[in-house]
């Protein structure tokens, strides 16, 4: 298909693309024994070997059409990505762009079977061969049907050094795996299985060079399901270009730009800005951790603890390059270089030891200064408002329900009409009352303090965000205890301060009334609390606008709530009885 | 006439009497009584009204990496609100470390020590209201709850992640639902060490962490009138 062939753009990019996704392919089957063979730089012909577990001849056609992956079952596999290669485009995609070859035979099967398929009619054809236990994969011709991409491959030099490259990331990787290499016939490298610390050794230095491999520093750190291994070059192991930097995330080669940049960090100040560290390394984290589905070519990945996997990577590199100047297992190269180094290596120090918080004087913050007058000393006056247990667990009951009216039995539909200036009609069963919102309200203030008073229960205050003030025209004691005697029990806070009536407190739910409006009429009368209640009612009643919208409706529900004898007795009281009913029947 | 504590408060119950003392009384009464000169604006007195709050809850003197109140475990931020109650401006929480952050987490970090139990004051801050005459409003004591940690604990883990990776200069204001970085210096022209993007040190002004402006107001407005319809 044509669209194999569009997306075989993203996967096989170049004759080591397809190594790579081969390779890989090889490594998921569980291979240990890996041959690569190489023409001409991978255009004539490139062909894997493996050993692996082999793919049975019903699958070998499945195996060569797109997205036909055995290892993902579900979306949940995709969150724990073990295995390479994964999207189940590779062959297909390979195949679409070359004559390929593909011959397995697993063990439990006696005979093996190839599947051959060429460009983009995809008919693959079956037919017996002789091959042992493992799977070939012969690719012949890349790009033999996509003129234009052919055009871009390099000279096979070129591409061959791409290979090579590749099959070096590859070996560091699998240190269980033997690979051999060849190009054009020629062994180029061979890489025997290294179970053992001095054939692991073997490998580094012949894949990095006997400098890398003389003067590293292992590392091996791992914390909180965090694991980091490998091998680095300290100060004067820095290379030019950036060929040795080999970075592996839970096997797999990344070149990534959080991970660069951990690196750099640590390495800041022991090495020359324009040099790039020498490094092998493993990361190994939970998969769930890492999401490696963001790069078809997989040379980034995408850590869900981004800051964490950075700062690990910082500080074991920086603390393993540390200990080794400290230990003197490095020599700086210059004697100017040295004394910063060691400077350096201190701050890290520092810095790894403990977090510390880094908060300078506020200089242009002054201190108070003291006044030109010093007030003469007066006597501390505190008062007592304080939530009292009992009313913040009433607090704490109403916050839980916030917006349940009672559904009690009487509760019922109140039917009313608007009338001009604010006015309206309400019913009440067959009667009807002609009254305001602030009436009702007054009513509901009136009947829900009264019954507070009725049952000597604790008040539910809130406090003003700003306390309103009115300046006092007496200064009397007298008259604020009288004060506060009266209105703390319906939950009203109110201190005589400095010439000043300070409202601190008002009931719970009825912070929105007009407070400042309502103060210089409260404080007016001192004569016990039933009184109060009724003035603050009558003052609501006299108020020259509407309450707000939250305290209107505050009533309406109240009156909901109320049996048709209370709501008749509550609106007598605040409104005007309308003999409409009598009106209606004497005009049927 | 009401005098400043000489000592600092013994529980958070004391703590709250105090606070709550203070409700409606303006600043030119608290410096007058505790013989503090007022200033003519706050331009030039930038933590004036936090430090005479301080005097008159106890606090010892002087803005350190600990709390207000560290025998309580208490930090106290007094918010400039205008008339309708909103916070004038964002609340200061701490410096933000810019380097040796390498591992630091949000439960160990100075933003979650500090904003564990804060004591609110809102304080008046019209700008047409002079200094003398703002009034002191309702203490408010606050826990960040399970929604409030969750989200400052997600912007402050993006933040870090932009310092530790090289990004401070690339936070703007905007970064941040209930957090936000910006920098905190008497002038622009103190410089101090950053991560740049290579990894490399770099010079940049130094960073502090603020709270946005709803989130303070939600706060404020939770505590104090979480329930609006307590009596039907």
């Amino acid at each position: 298909m044509l669209a194999n062939q569009i997306a075989a753009g993203e996967v096989v990019e170049r004759p080591a693309s397809v190594v790579k996704e081969l390779v890989e392919n090889s490594l998921d089957a569980g291979a240990t024994q890996i041959d690569i063979d190489i023409e001409r730089g991978g255009h004539k012909r490139i062909c894997i070997r493996d050993n692996g577990k082999g793919i049975v001849k019903d699958e070998l056609g499945l195996a060569l059409s797109r997205h036909a992956t055995s290892k993902i079952s579900s979306l949940d596999d995709l969150e724990q990505i073990m295995s390479l290669g994964f999207r189940g485009e590779a062959l297909a995609s390979i195949s679409s762009v070359s004559r390929l070859t593909l011959t397995s035979k697993p063990k439990a099967q006696l005979q093996a079977w190839q599947a051959y398929c060429e460009g983009r009619d995809m008919a693959v054809q079956l037919q017996p061969a002789a091959h042992p236990d493992g799977t070939s994969i012969d690719v012949l011709d890349l790009f033999y049907n996509t003129p234009a991409r052919r055009r871009f491959l390099r000279t096979e030099k070129t591409e061959f050094t791409h290979i090579d490259e590749l099959v070096k990331r590859i070996a560091l990787s699998r240190f269980d795996v033997a690979i051999t290499l060849r190009h054009n016939g020629k062994v180029v490298r061979k890489f025997p299985l290294a179970d053992s610390k001095a054939a692991q050794s073997k490998r580094i230095m012949s894949v990095c060079g006997s400098g890398f491999q003389q003067n590293a520093i292992s590392v091996d750190a791992d914390y909180e399901g965090l694991q980091l291994s490998g091998w680095l070059a300290g100060p004067g192991g820095e290379r030019e270009q950036n060929d040795l930097q080999y970075f592996y995330v839970n096997g797999r080669m990344m070149r990534d730009k959080l991970l660069n940049h951990a690196i750099r960090q640590a390495f800041e100040g022991l090495i020359h800005g324009e040099s790039y560290p020498a490094y092998v390394l493993y990361l190994t984290l939970d998969p769930r951790q890492v999401d490696v589905n963001v790069h078809p070519a997989k040379h980034e990945v995408r850590f869900h603890q981004a800051r964490t996997v950075h700062d690990f990577v910082y500080r074991v590199i920086n603390s393993t390059l540390e200990n080794a100047i400290s230990a003197g297992l490095l020599v700086a190269e210059e004697a100017d270089d040295s004394e910063a180094h060691v400077v350096v290596a201190e701050q890290a120090t520092k810095q790894a030891s403990q977090v510390r918080e880094y908060e300078p004087a506020h200089n242009y913050i002054r201190p108070l200064r003291p006044a030109a007058t010093h007030g003469t000393s007066g006597y501390a006056r505190a008062v007592d408002v304080s939530q009292q247990p009992t009313a913040a667990a009433h607090y704490q009951t109403l916050m839980q329900t916030p917006d349940a009216p009672v559904q009690s039995a009487a509760s019922q539909q109140i039917y009313w009409l608007p009338l001009p200036n604010e006015q309206m009609l309400v019913r009440i069963g067959s009667k009807f009352f002609q009254l305001s919102h602030n009436h009702i309200v007054a009513a509901f203030v009136e009947a829900s303090l009264g019954s507070l008073i009725e049952k000597q229960q604790q008040p539910v205050s809130q406090p003003l965000l700003m306390p309103v003030a009115l300046a006092a025209e007496t200064n009397s004691d007298v008259q604020e205890q009288n004060l506060q005697a009266g209105l703390l029990p319906i939950g009203i806070d109110i201190a005589l301060m400095n010439g000043r009536w300070l409202l601190r407190k008002v009931p719970a739910g009825l912070r929105e009334l007009p407070w400042s409006q309502l103060l210089p009429d409260l404080i007016k009368i001192n004569d016990g609390v039933n009184c109060y209640v009724h003035m603050l009612a009558k003052a609501v009643t006299q108020l020259p606008q509407p309450v707000s919208a939250n305290i209107q409706q505050a009533g309406m529900r109240w009156l909901s709530t109320q049996t048709e004898e209370q709501g008749c007795f509550w609106l007598e009281r605040w409104g005007r009885s309308i003999p409409l009913t009598r009106w209606l029947s004497e005009n049927e | 006439m009401m005098q400043p504590p000489d000592s600092p408060p013994s529980s958070e119950q004391q703590l709250m009497l105090r606070a709550s003392a203070l409700a409606g009384l303006t600043l030119g009464e608290l410096a007058d009584w505790a013989g503090v000169a007022v200033p003519q604006d706050f331009r030039r007195e930038k933590g004036w009204t936090g430090q005479l709050i301080e005097r008159w809850l106890g606090a010892e003197a002087g803005s350190r990496p600990e709390q207000d109140f560290p025998e309580l475990g208490i930090e106290l931020k007094t918010v400039p609100i205008d008339a309708l109650g909103k916070p004038l401006e964002t609340t200061y929480v701490c410096f933000a470390p810019l380097t040796g952050i390498a591992g630091q987490r949000w439960e160990q970090s100075n933003v979650r020590h500090k904003l564990a139990r804060v004591l609110w004051l809102p304080v008046e801050g019209s700008r047409d209201i002079p200094p003398g005459q703002r009034r002191v409003g309702a203490p408010v004591l606050w826990s960040p709850n399970t929604d409030e940690l969750l989200l400052l604990q997600q912007d402050w883990e993006e933040l870090m992640d932009m310092i530790s990776l090289g990004q401070v200069e690339q936070i703007t204001a905007r970064v941040g639902q209930v957090l936000q970085l910006r920098p905190k210096a008497a002038n622009g022209k103190a410089l101090t060490q950053a991560i740049g993007s290579h990894g490399q040190p770099i010079q940049t002004r130094p960073r502090g962490f603020y709270l946005r402006k709803n989130f303070t107001q939600n706060i404020l407005l939770q505590h104090l009138y979480l329930s609006e319809n307590p009596l039907a």
